[in-house]
């Protein structure tokens, strides 16, 4: 779920450009990732990175920064045409003041540049910081509706979207661990149709699993960060604010090309005894339960069984077919 | 999550029946289909640059004599002295020479204040309106649908870069991605074990068929372009050696489309090519960074316009650039702007009508300190399906009835 949360905020090194705020934010998250998103969205909307990521460091009083207050209510807390452009004008009042000094990953408040008036957001009229912000925003019936969304989008379906609202329910004291509970007990994981490609970072660590890889113990380490980068996704870098795409996105000939040169390299690496350990014509129904996958196809079983004397062709096959790089 | 597997629910509802194979393909057969077939001469040629982030349109393209743009803008306001001269008082960025030039040739046209009705100020709402040209869910791209109004062909649209971009992206079929450094593919048993992993299955659900497209893809368009990646990009020989803006050194976009111009060259058989740019998201220290990004895409437009001109493909090539929205017109504390509204839009090329289209959004007239739309994007768009896509915009656009005569 931290990884889920990192894709959420999408905050980029790229940006932010030192280490220690986005090793503080990484820290937060996994303390959060299965907690309550009240005191996760809270500990985000003062977190260093991510406010440095949103020119909020550069939010004053005199002419306020939307950048941050947009993100806050479309990406972050309640999903995009739920609220006014008024009220992104009104929140980047409420999130003035607030300073990141990078070095320390802190971030200091500074009250001369902190709008302290009242302000309308989404029809109620107060004072607020970027705490009771956040704590307004997520208490919002839309903010349980949006979370829901977006765990539904990232885990059951992108394809299709969540209809069942009564989901929602179950995360009413914003609870993360009920809501991943009750989406993960939905009936909408009987319907095959709901499949998800796996996206770079899902493929690579599924594979180190089955693969008994440790990343850390790779003999050339940059070469993950290689092929994750050439494959679109390097954590810590998200494309945008939006986090990563899904889905289509990672099929294409560029992805299938990669895919093949890093997977030559993980198989190099990997435990394969699992494999090389079955007799010859019992490794494709083993790479199956091996790989996760519930049945080969017709086309991956004709692939295999011309590679049914070399495990470590077997196994990149399999890491390339259809049937693994789709969770049916 | 171990106890919820999806392999366990599907395991528990029976899902992916057996298929029989479809037909077996080899290497050869595959490579065969494409270069062996150049696009015919005279055939229009579609390039779309995407600026990500929101472009600031009225730094762009700039009504430098106007007081309400002066005192909305300070800081981030440029001179007159700092501008070059388009005409009915605008003015274009000063980093902008090389598209400038081709301006006083009469080969750029600029449609002034585009955009859409009630302007959506996300990043990704607008984008995806831009890019589907459609109002609310979309999942398919304008060019997508298109390619899908197409004879099956992996050459006819190609995104460089390593992600699709959902301009290109269709219900069954999309357009190919080919990455900066070209396709490298395994050769030998690797690659006829790969291409045994090509062939649809009756039992793939849509995604995985569309895995097993891309990797039969993979090995199409690289059996072809390959070799001609290799080969030095046509030499822009009317290029004047200083052009201004920040000269030497590679950029992204000029490495994307100095392969187009490649590939264009050599006569891959694509209608449509798309490349982009991003970090137009100017929130903070605007006008340095802004002008920088500026003077990448008209160095780079420029030269590959004369990379063009030195090859039969001039008349041809249709290049078109936009950015998902303007920006506000008051300047905030960080010296940057906010998301806004319209912009302009500009297309290149020999077959263009230069000039300006559309009003210009007039700075007395703001709705919620906002640019007014002028033109709706979707006329440009159908004007580019029929006169450049020859293909009539009611298949892609529905029933959309707005033109801009952008075409000679």
């Amino acid at each position: 779920m931290t990884w889920f949360w990192h894709g959420h905020w999408a905050t980029s090194y790229q940006k932010v450009d030192d280490a220690l705020p986005m090793y503080l934010q990484n820290q937060s998250l996994r303390r959060n990732a299965l907690g309550n998103f009240a005191q996760m969205s809270r500990e985000m909307v003062n977190d260093a990175a991510l406010i440095f990521w949103l020119d909020g460091q550069t939010n004053t009083v005199k002419a306020p920064n939307e950048n941050l207050s947009r993100e806050l209510m479309e990406l972050f807390t309640l999903g995009v045409n739920r609220y006014s452009e008024d009220d992104v004008k009104e929140t980047a009042k409420a999130l003035t003041g607030y300073k990141v000094d990078k070095s320390s990953g802190q971030v200091n408040y500074y009250p001369k540049q902190h709008f302290t008036g009242s302000i309308k957001v989404l029809g109620t009229q107060g004072s607020f910081d970027a705490s009771s912000l956040s704590d307004f925003l997520v208490a919002r019936n839309d903010s349980a509706l949006f979370i829901t969304e977006r765990i539904w989008y990232r885990f059951i379906s992108s394809m299709n979207p969540l209809t069942d609202t009564s989901l929602t329910a179950s995360f009413a004291s914003r609870d993360i661990a009920a809501l991943v509970k009750a989406i993960g007990k939905h009936s909408a994981l009987d319907n095959p149709e709901n499949s998800m490609v796996k996206s770079p970072i899902d493929w690579f660590i599924s594979a180190s699993r089955a693969l008994s890889i440790t990343p850390s113990k790779f003999s050339n380490p940059n070469n993950i960060r290689n092929y994750l980068n050439l494959l679109g996704q390097l954590p810590f870098f998200p494309p945008n604010v939006g986090g990563w795409p899904a889905d289509q996105a990672w099929l294409s000939t560029s992805s299938a090309q990669y895919r093949i040169q890093f997977a030559t390299q993980l198989v190099k690496e990997a435990d394969l005894s699992p494999i090389s350990s079955l007799a010859p014509k019992a490794r494709i129904d083993g790479l199956a339960d091996w790989l996760g996958v519930v049945e080969w196809s017709s086309r991956t079983k004709m692939a295999l069984t011309g590679a049914i004397n070399d495990p470590a062709r077997l196994a990149l096959l399999a890491l390339c077919s259809p049937e693994y790089v789709v969770s049916a | 999550m171990d106890t919820i597997t999806r392999r366990q629910f599907l395991k528990a509802t029976g899902a992916g029946a057996l298929g029989a194979a479809a037909m077996s393909l080899s290497i050869e057969e595959i490579a065969n289909a494409a270069i062996t077939r150049p696009l015919p001469l005279g055939t229009p040629i579609l390039v779309v640059v995407t600026l990500y982030g929101g472009n600031d349109g009225l730094n762009t393209v700039v009504p430098v004599n106007d007081p309400i743009y002066q005192s909305l803008r300070p800081g981030i306001a440029y001179k007159p002295e700092d501008v070059l001269p388009l005409g009915e008082n605008l003015y274009l960025n000063g980093s902008m020479s090389g598209m400038h030039s081709l301006w006083n040739k009469n080969q750029v046209a600029i449609v002034r204040g585009v955009g859409y009705p009630n302007s959506d100020r996300s990043h990704f709402s607008s984008m995806a309106i831009w890019q589907s040209a459609i109002i609310g869910a979309a999942k398919t791209g304008w060019l997508g649908r298109w390619v899908e109004s197409q004879p099956e062909d992996p050459f006819l649209a190609i995104s460089l870069g390593s992600i699709l971009p959902p301009l290109l992206a269709g219900s069954k079929r999309s357009g190919s991605v080919l990455p900066l450094g070209g396709l490298k593919v395994p050769n030998g048993s690797l690659a006829s074990d790969c291409i045994k992993l090509a062939i649809e299955s009756r039992s793939d659900n849509l995604l995985q068929a569309m895995a097993a497209k891309t990797m039969r893809n993979l090995f199409t368009v690289s059996a072809d372009i390959t070799p001609i990646l290799r080969s030095p990009a046509p030499a822009a020989p009317d290029l004047p050696t200083a052009i201004g803006g920040n000269a030497g050194g590679d950029t992204n976009l000029s490495q994307q489309l100095d392969i187009v111009a490649k590939l264009v060259a050599a006569g891959a058989p694509t209608r449509v090519w798309s490349v982009s740019l991003g970090g137009f998201d100017t929130h903070a220290d605007e006008k340095g960074s802004q002008a920088i990004l500026l003077g990448v895409v008209s160095q780079g437009i420029s030269k590959f316009m004369s990379q063009m001109r030195a090859t039969n493909r001039a008349k041809d090539v249709v290049v078109l650039v936009y950015s998902e929205f303007g920006r506000r017109v008051r300047g905030n504390a960080s010296d940057g702007t906010d998301h806004g509204t319209s912009g302009p839009v500009f297309l290149l090329g020999e077959r263009v009508k230069g000039g300006f289209y559309g009003e210009q959004p007039s700075l007395n007239n703001l709705k919620d300190d906002d640019l007014a739309v002028t033109t709706d994007f979707r006329d440009i768009y159908a004007s580019v399906l029929e006169k450049v896509l020859s293909t009539p915009a009611e298949k892609i656009l529905g029933n959309w009835r707005g033109r801009t005569p952008l075409f000679n």
